[in-house]
């Protein structure tokens, strides 16, 4: 357990040295909220009942999928796992360690703009705090899954990118945080419902749980799980 | 003396491509061992199939002991500090940290700086404490001294050295002629995938000593023998040289190096 504890805090200090991380997961989702929820605010002074979680869902979605698979990336397509394999250090950790840290990363970011939103531009706080951040602990993982996916499958960075965005882009601007779903055509709001970020937009904007959504998600991260453990063994051998 | 090591009729494919056709040799305890040969004989291939790194097709191979591994392309992430990686390693393998070991390695001198800031020396050593976290038995060293500046080389021969010297066993794999006389105790050399050559580097030494290269120049040209019993050679060239009427400027005679004994055996001539 010490071993454990040990890895994840000196991966979480790796994330903090690491630009990359500290850009995606908090300076891009800040300023995106400082930008844009000025202007959401402004232009529907209703946005702001839907503030907190709008930016969240962004913020989360870039996180996740523009900032974990290049730490994937850069252990599992080099050297650094046949050094990890050959000193007795189990391969999937790399991949735990890195959900984790990226996890805790992603959470901080999520209660800083909890805090921040209702001070800067009177946004209001959900009617369910708990439910939200049981909402928000599910969304993360589910995102962090589909992620771990992009890093171990594609083998170079250039690569990594172009699938990042490739998913994060739709994911965005089709969940419904920048322009309410109703409003788009109805085959963006089919291709929106593709992405976990349409359903983690609803789950964590609804007053109660629904089976329905909650059975999606845990489909979603089941399936993520499985593939991912596909992908380790084949990188293994 | 025991067996640290015994390979039986390994075999290894990439394809159609066969790398080792039946390897067959083993390592005793406390020796250092070399495995040689020219690029692509199989020397890695090998190693990271002992190691456990990698697949084989048939055959079979014993280890006796714990191993520690120093690869020839090794990595880590850019941003880990030296002494961070270390302790990772030494934790997840339940090892206390050697500190006389990281010091005689020069890693507390590292301790701050990230990955990407040392040099390939540096990284090295690096790569051999980690390597030395699980306190292994038996330890692999793949190319180690490859891109190290002399003062590098000689510093990480004194530390190889060292570390016999506590009983480990070493299997090195190199091309090197220089590094291997210099450390090793036997050699087993390479060639197409087979065993060539096994055997103390004093007795490949011997098989040289019978060998000699003649270099004769007249004002003609030069022209180059090679001859098994010298006495005999020379003056039959000189012979042969009076009867056509050339002066002779020089003669050279030498017994050829180790590093050529190597290569011939190597590339199975």
């Amino acid at each position: 357990m010490g071993a454990f504890l040990y890895g994840v805090s000196l991966q979480w200090k790796l994330d903090i040295r690491s630009k990359t991380l500290l850009i995606t997961c908090y300076i891009v989702p800040l300023l995106f909220f400082v930008i844009m929820g000025g202007i959401f605010t402004s232009v529907m002074p209703e946005a702001r009942y839907t503030l907190i979680q709008s930016m969240t869902v962004f913020g989360v979605t870039m996180g996740a999928l523009i900032g974990l698979p290049p730490s994937l990336v850069e252990i599992y397509s080099s050297d650094i796992k046949k050094v990890y394999k050959a000193n007795g250090v189990p391969l999937y950790l790399g991949l735990v360690l890195t959900n984790i840290s990226a996890y805790i990363h992603l959470f901080l970011m999520s209660i800083i703009l909890y805090i921040a939103a209702p001070l800067v531009f009177d946004a209001e706080i959900p009617q369910n705090p708990g439910k939200y951040f049981i909402s928000l602990a599910i969304f993360i993982a589910v995102s962090l899954s589909i992620a771990s996916i992009i890093g171990l499958a594609v083998k170079d960075q250039a690569k990594t990118s172009m699938f990042s965005i490739i998913v994060f882009i739709p994911s965005t601007m089709l969940s419904g945080i920048m322009f309410p779903m109703e409003l788009l055509p109805k085959a963006f709001q089919t291709i929106g419902k593709l992405f976990p970020a349409s359903w983690g937009y609803q789950l964590m904007t609804e007053n109660a749980f629904q089976l329905e959504n909650l059975l999606l998600f845990l489909l979603i991260f089941v399936f993520a799980i499985v593939v991912c453990a596909i992908l380790l063994r084949r990188i293994d051998t | 003396m025991n067996e640290a090591i015994k390979i039986n009729n390994l075999t290894k494919s990439y394809g159609n491509h066969v790398v080792l056709k039946g390897l067959d040799f083993c390592v005793q305890q406390g020796e250092i061992f070399a495995l040689l040969g020219i690029n692509g004989a199989g020397k890695t291939t090998s190693l990271e199939c002992i190691e456990g790194l990698r697949k084989y097709d048939s055959g079979s191979i014993t280890i006796n002991g714990i191993m520690g591994i120093q690869l020839q392309s090794a990595s880590l992430p850019k941003y880990i500090k030296a002494l961070e990686a270390v302790k990772l390693f030494a934790k997840w393998n339940k090892t206390p940290l050697d500190k006389a070991t990281l010091d005689a390695l020069g890693i507390y001198e590292l301790a701050k700086k990230q990955y990407y800031q040392l040099s390939t020396g540096q990284k090295r050593r690096l790569h051999l404490a980690l390597a030395l976290t699980r306190n292994p038995d038996i330890l692999f060293l793949d190319e180690p001294t490859a891109g190290l500046d002399v003062e590098g080389q000689i510093s990480l021969h004194e530390q190889i050295r060292q570390l016999k010297a506590i009983g480990k066993t070493i299997i090195l794999a190199s091309h090197d002629m220089t590094e291997v006389e210099n450390l090793c105790d036997r050699i087993a050399i390479l060639s197409s995938g087979k065993i060539a050559y096994i055997g103390t580097v004093k007795q490949l030494g011997k098989t040289i000593g019978k060998h000699y290269n003649i270099t004769i120049q007249t004002e003609n040209g030069t022209e180059k023998y090679e001859s098994e019993n010298i006495g005999a050679s020379l003056l039959s060239l000189l012979m042969q040289y009076k009867e056509k009427g050339e002066a002779i400027t020089d003669i050279q005679i030498d017994r050829g190096s180790l590093e050529q004994h190597f290569i011939k055996i190597a590339k199975g001539e």
